[in-house]
């Protein structure tokens, strides 16, 4: 609709700037005509050229008044239409920080609440309804694909609609400048059909099973030491909520907000690093040695 | 170049003028606009905050004191007397008359600024408890900017009077500095009904 | 005291050319400024506050141009490592702040205070040590964002710092408080010009230039200079008022938890930054005019059409600032009135594009780099204006709000609307300032490079902001595809860079040995080209009567002037308000360096502040000298002056 919209006004826009251009063209070109001049070289308009370019200038204006006109209907009835939406959605809750974002699956069972970072699974063809907070700094939630942008303003809630209408992963971007990683601030919107959204949403609401091998174990033991001070995962003792929830953290196809993609070797150099990738980032780049790392990462693998 | 021709003689037009007539009025007036429209997206945006709250003041804010504030206002409208007196004085080229009805005003106008501290402290909030605070104390904060710069200004004019010779055009920034009182008085009395009236009634 | 009655009419006779010397050589010694480096700091002369004040405003143009050209090269590729994320934002927000703050507005006041006067036939401003005090503020200001820029403490929050970013909590340090302090100077000096252009034109004005006289480059600077009386404010109170006192004395303006409002920022910062992209705008086309006229041999078409146009566009600028937030959560009403007043006001503006068409297609046209500029300014600034239309539809400005295409959009608008017919004005009216012409040649060169450069650099902009880029950001992932249009982009900067630069060789080389320009090189019509180039400080040896809107057209055999200013001081002539009758006189100041001392005073007292309130206690103590000073300049007492009383009588003092 948006894109209609876009596209009208874009070739109304042309054939306009068009029309001034050629306008100012040829009014300059008109100099073989000879003017009727004083002695001074100065030109006096008659009576009747004035009455003329009097009439020219007041349709122009008029016409002017009509293109808008029409801007403003047209854009009125996309806006009405944009701001239809049902009673009925699923809604997530989603709080914009300093640089990313935390999605919350609402639930009346609280062992069913699902708590996720940066990727934000949808079921395809329903409307949904997300509530914007921000946590320190003003943000906006922008998926280019589904819709406008809204922003995530501190003291306020906001909301957002959108239906997916076809299945697929959708790349969004923080678009309100919020700080040193406001390039890097980005998240995707899953949509999947109904069965599987539903699927998903029952795993991710699952913790993960206790780790029995001797170095995952060890893995998932460092990973208390050094990491739940601000991360949480679902499951274990880890409460943090300063940085992103890592359950089910391997499920997810990027780290650092849409930054880098999830392998083995980017989670690696992440952790070792941080700030190599995202210069002012909150994380501390953690002191530990490589056998501790590979075997952390070993263990973080596996949160699928 | 084309030859001149004199079409008119200025040299028997006045050099000092009264009103809208002279620059410095002008100036004046260019002043009063800027601090009074300063003063009015100030008390926009303590409104603007208002719709941010149920009770206003905030709960466990006491309402502000009446006492010293209505004081200062009364001494503020009665201060208008000599200053006007002065103006008119200086609109005839009366320099005792200026002389005497200046140095009431500065009387009047050094009481007010002293009881101004008193004003500020009658909010009965601190400007850093909440923005309710915040706000009510830009405002009376920058009002007495402007309060003590018009004092300022009348006790330079008020000595200058009294000690120097000084020329014809004096006379017209007598006036000219009445005409800035009145309005630095005249913006006060809204401010004082919204700000330290206001949350008692509405 | 005796009185006497008013002037009586003498016979109109023919000047004698020795009289006319005799009188010009006495008022160039009452009105000299001396040479001397306290001559220049103590000038009061508006030309020659005029022409550091257009300097200064160009250099900030470069310095801003250079920002420009470095972000550039870092967005020039994907995931570039030229400048880090920390310098980046240092480097946009200074560019912003520069460009608005301290070049364009500045700018359009240096022009307006250079040629008000001359224009409508006036000795100097109205207030010249206020002009004076206006400048060095300006200039402390420009010295205080560039210091900090090179102590790694340039602001770093975006021109418009955002709350709560700006704030406290997430801006620790001193880099927001400069750039609050950068714009109370900035906002000081452009309301002293404004004042200053206000009065100006109304009391100053030529004997005869009634309201429907004054041309229409000082009606856009009246119009202009009320619009900054009414938006600054609101910035200063934003930023020093509130903001300032967020972060220094703990206050909670904007802090929520303590029932602070983010939002109330953006509507105070864009109800002053609506108009201010006006208040840059229309002095701009107002220069548009003059210059037409003259290379079109005719008056403009439809001069009452283009008063009410700028009249109106200005009180519709103030009604438009809710398009900047249509991503926040105001109710939709609201925002439907905005874009409403948001698509209305392109109206007036098109109304003056018209007008000049139609003056173009009926006039002698004559193809001057002044004519090519203001080509490239409709070229330019429609698209601008068009895409500004294409924004003002919520629905639309929902998906490309902060994204590159409102980049695109405002630099087609303020490139294109403001800088272009800038370019147009400093060709035209070089020769006036500075008694000689620019090169042609090199004016052609400059004038190319600049339209080609800017329509690249700007146009892929689109492009990427409706392909998903979001401003401000440092960088871009590989996958987004943007790389090449952003590569694209850099390079037409580097042409636009390249403009500038033959700009700036043709005006260096000219103002030295360019040729000689005489009083009215152009034929043009209005009152500044009736005295020598460049003007004498007093601009004109008698103040000239005149009898219509283009005095130097009127096809009368002689000059009428007034007589009887006195030249043993330094007298001026005002005029009534709406018919411009001459109706008094008035003594200018001395050269003084109290405005230079005070503006000193501001610079301790608002940039001391950042560190400890003391220093505004000291600094209200160091002012008081100065307006001490300031005032005992203006009452030395007069022998012989004639009163006007309020009862009509008029008395001579002793």
């Amino acid at each position: 609709m948006i894109a209609t919209l876009a596209w009208w006004m874009f070739g109304v826009a042309a054939v306009v700037w068009l029309a001034v251009v050629c306008a100012t063209l040829l009014a300059g070109r008109r100099r073989r005509r000879r003017r009727e001049q004083g002695s001074d070289g100065l030109v006096r308009v008659e009576e009747a050229t004035d009455r003329r370019l009097e009439r020219v200038v007041a349709v122009s204006v008029f016409a002017t008044i009509l293109v808008l006109a029409g801007f403003l209907a047209f854009d009125f009835a996309v806006g009405r239409a944009l701001a239809q939406h049902p009673n009925v959605a699923l809604t997530i809750e989603v709080t914009g920080r300093q640089w990313w974002w935390s999605a919350r699956y609402e639930d009346p069972a609280p062992h069913r609440i699902v708590e996720t970072a940066n990727e934000i699974h949808v079921p395809v063809g329903q409307p949904i309804q997300l509530k914007l907070r921000a946590a320190d700094v003003i943000h906006s939630l922008w998926v280019p694909s589904l819709n406008g942008k809204r922003d995530l303003i501190p003291g306020y809630t906001t909301t957002l609609w959108f239906r997916a209408d076809t299945a697929g992963v959708y790349r969004g971007q923080c678009a309100e400048f919020c700080g040193l990683q406001h390039a890097a601030m980005g998240l995707y919107i899953i949509a999947e059909p109904p069965v599987q959204f539903a699927a998903w949403l029952a795993a991710a609401s699952t913790p993960t099973a206790p780790p029995t091998d001797p170095v995952l174990v060890r893995g998932q033991r460092i990973f208390m030491r050094q990491c739940a001070v601000c991360h949480s995962i679902s499951g274990t003792e880890a409460r943090g909520t300063v940085g992103p929830g890592l359950s089910h953290f391997k499920s997810r196809s990027s780290i650092a907000a849409g930054t880098l993609s999830n392998t083995r070797e980017n989670l690696t150099r992440w952790i070792r690093n941080p700030a190599a990738y995202k210069p002012g980032v909150r994380m501390p780049a953690v002191a530990i040695d490589d056998t501790e790392l590979a075997t952390l990462v070993a263990y973080l693998e596996t949160l699928k | 170049m084309k030859p001149l021709r004199a079409d008119g003689d200025a040299s028997r037009l006045p050099t000092v003028t009264f009103g809208p007539r002279s620059l410095m009025w002008w100036g004046t007036l260019g002043f009063m606009t800027i601090e009074g429209w300063t003063l009015a997206i100030l008390v926009a945006g303590y409104l603007y905050l208002r719709q941010n709250y149920d009770a206003w003041p905030p709960l466990r804010t006491p309402y502000p004191s009446l006492l010293v504030p209505t004081i200062n206002v009364a001494l503020m409208l009665i201060s208008i007397i000599p200053a006007k007196l002065a103006a008119d004085a200086g609109r005839r080229l009366d320099e005792r008359g200026v002389r005497r009805w200046l140095a009431v005003t500065v009387a009047i106008t050094v009481a007010i600024v002293v009881l101004r501290w008193w004003d500020l402290w009658a909010l009965n909030t601190r400007w850093d408890t909440n923005a309710y605070g915040s706000a009510a104390w830009t405002i009376v904060g920058f009002h007495t900017s402007l309060l003590v710069l018009d004092a300022m200004d009348t006790i330079g004019l008020t000595l200058f009077f009294w000690f120097k010779r000084l020329p014809a055009k004096a006379f017209s920034d007598v006036a000219n500095n009445s005409f800035y009182w009145y309005s630095t008085v005249g913006v006060w009395i809204p401010i004082y009904l919204l700000l330290y009236v206001g949350p008692r009634i509405f | 005291m005796t009185e006497s009655h008013d002037r009586a009419l003498p016979v109109p006779q023919i000047m004698p050319a020795d009289d006319v010397e005799r009188t010009a050589a006495e008022l160039d010694q009452t009105w000299a400024e001396p040479g001397t480096l306290w001559g220049w700091l103590t000038a009061v002369d508006h030309k020659s506050i005029g022409k550091r004040y257009i300097i200064t405003a160009f250099l900030m143009f470069v310095a801003g141009g250079i920002e420009a050209a470095l972000m550039r090269l870092q967005l020039a590729r994907p995931e570039n490592t030229l400048i880090g994320p920390d310098r980046y934002n240092q480097l946009f927000t200074t560019h912003g702040t520069t460009m608005m703050f301290l070049f364009a507005v500045p700018m359009m006041n240096a022009m307006g205070i250079y040629f008000v006067p001359l224009m409508v036939g006036a000795r100097n401003v109205a207030f010249p040590r206020l002009n004076s005090f206006g400048y060095w503020s300006y200039f402390v200001g420009v010295a205080l964002l560039y210091v900090s820029l090179f102590v790694n403490t340039g602001p770093d929050a975006g021109w418009f710092a955002y709350v709560p970013l700006a704030g406290p909590a997430y801006s620790p340090g001193h880099r927001v408080d400069v750039w609050a302090q950068v714009v109370t100077f900035t906002e000081i000096a452009a309301l002293c010009a404004a004042v200053n252009i206000i009065v100006t034109a109304f009391k100053m004005r030529a004997p005869g230039m009634s309201l429907d006289r004054i041309p229409i480059f000082v009606w856009a600077q009246l119009v202009v200079a009320f619009m900054i009386v009414f938006a600054m404010p609101a910035v200063a109170t934003g930023s020093t008022l509130m903001l300032a006192t967020d972060r220094a004395v703990n206050m909670h303006w904007f802090n929520p938890p303590e029932g602070g409002d983010a939002l109330l920022w953006q509507h105070v910062f864009w109800f002053f930054g609506h108009p201010e992209v006006y208040i840059i705008f229309l002095p701009a086309i107002g220069m548009v005019t003059p210059i037409v006229e003259t290379f079109t041999r005719r008056r403009v078409f439809g001069y009452t059409a283009l008063v009410m146009a700028n009249i109106t566009t200005a009180f519709f600028a103030f009604g438009l600032w809710v398009h900047h937030m249509f991503t926040t959560p105001i109710p939709e009403l609201g925002q439907s009135l905005f874009t409403a007043a948001s698509m209305v006001i392109a109206i007036p503006t098109g109304l003056q594009i018209f007008c000049w068409i139609a003056t173009v297609a009926t006039g002698r046209v004559r193809i001057t780099v002044p004519m090519l500029f203001l080509f490239g300014f409709i070229f330019t600034f429609v698209n601008g204006g068009l895409t500004g239309v294409m924004l003002a539809s919520v629905a639309f400005d929902k998906q490309v709000h902060d994204t590159f295409f409102v980049v695109a959009h405002l630099h087609y608008v303020l490139l294109g609307g403001g800088v272009m017919p800038l370019f147009a004005a400093f060709y035209f009216w070089f020769p006036k300032i500075t008694g000689r012409r620019l090169g042609d040649r090199l004016g052609k060169w400059h004038f190319w490079l600049f339209v080609i450069g800017v329509n690249v650099t700007f146009f892929p902009m689109h492009i990427l902001g409706l392909e998903g880029m979001p401003r401000r950001v440092y960088t871009y992932l590989a996958p987004t595809g943007w790389g090449s249009l952003n590569l694209l982009a850099t390079l037409g900067a580097f042409v636009i860079a390249a403009s500038v630069l033959v700009f700036v060789v043709n005006a260096a080389r000219s103002w030295r040995s360019g040729e000689l320009a005489g009083d009215n090189p152009w034929d043009a019509s209005g009152l500044e080209w009736a005295t020598s180039s460049p003007p004498p400080v007093y601009n004109f040896v008698y103040p000239i009567v005149v009898r219509s809107g283009h005095p130097l057209w009127e096809t009368t055999v002689e000059r009428p002037v007034v007589t009887g200013l006195a030249t043993h001081r330094r007298e001026m002539l005002l005029t009534t308000t709406f018919d411009g009758r001459p109706d008094s006189r008035h003594v200018d100041p001395e050269p003084s360096i109290w405005p230079l001392y005070l503006a000193l005073c501001m610079g301790v007292l608002f940039i001391g502040s950042i560190f400890s309130p003391y220093f505004v206690l000291g600094g209200i103590g160091l002012s008081t000298i100065g307006m001490l000073g300031w005032a005992r300049q203006s009452t030395e007492h007069v022998d012989r002056e004639l009163v006007a009383l309020p009862d009509c009588r008029l008395v001579e003092t002793l």
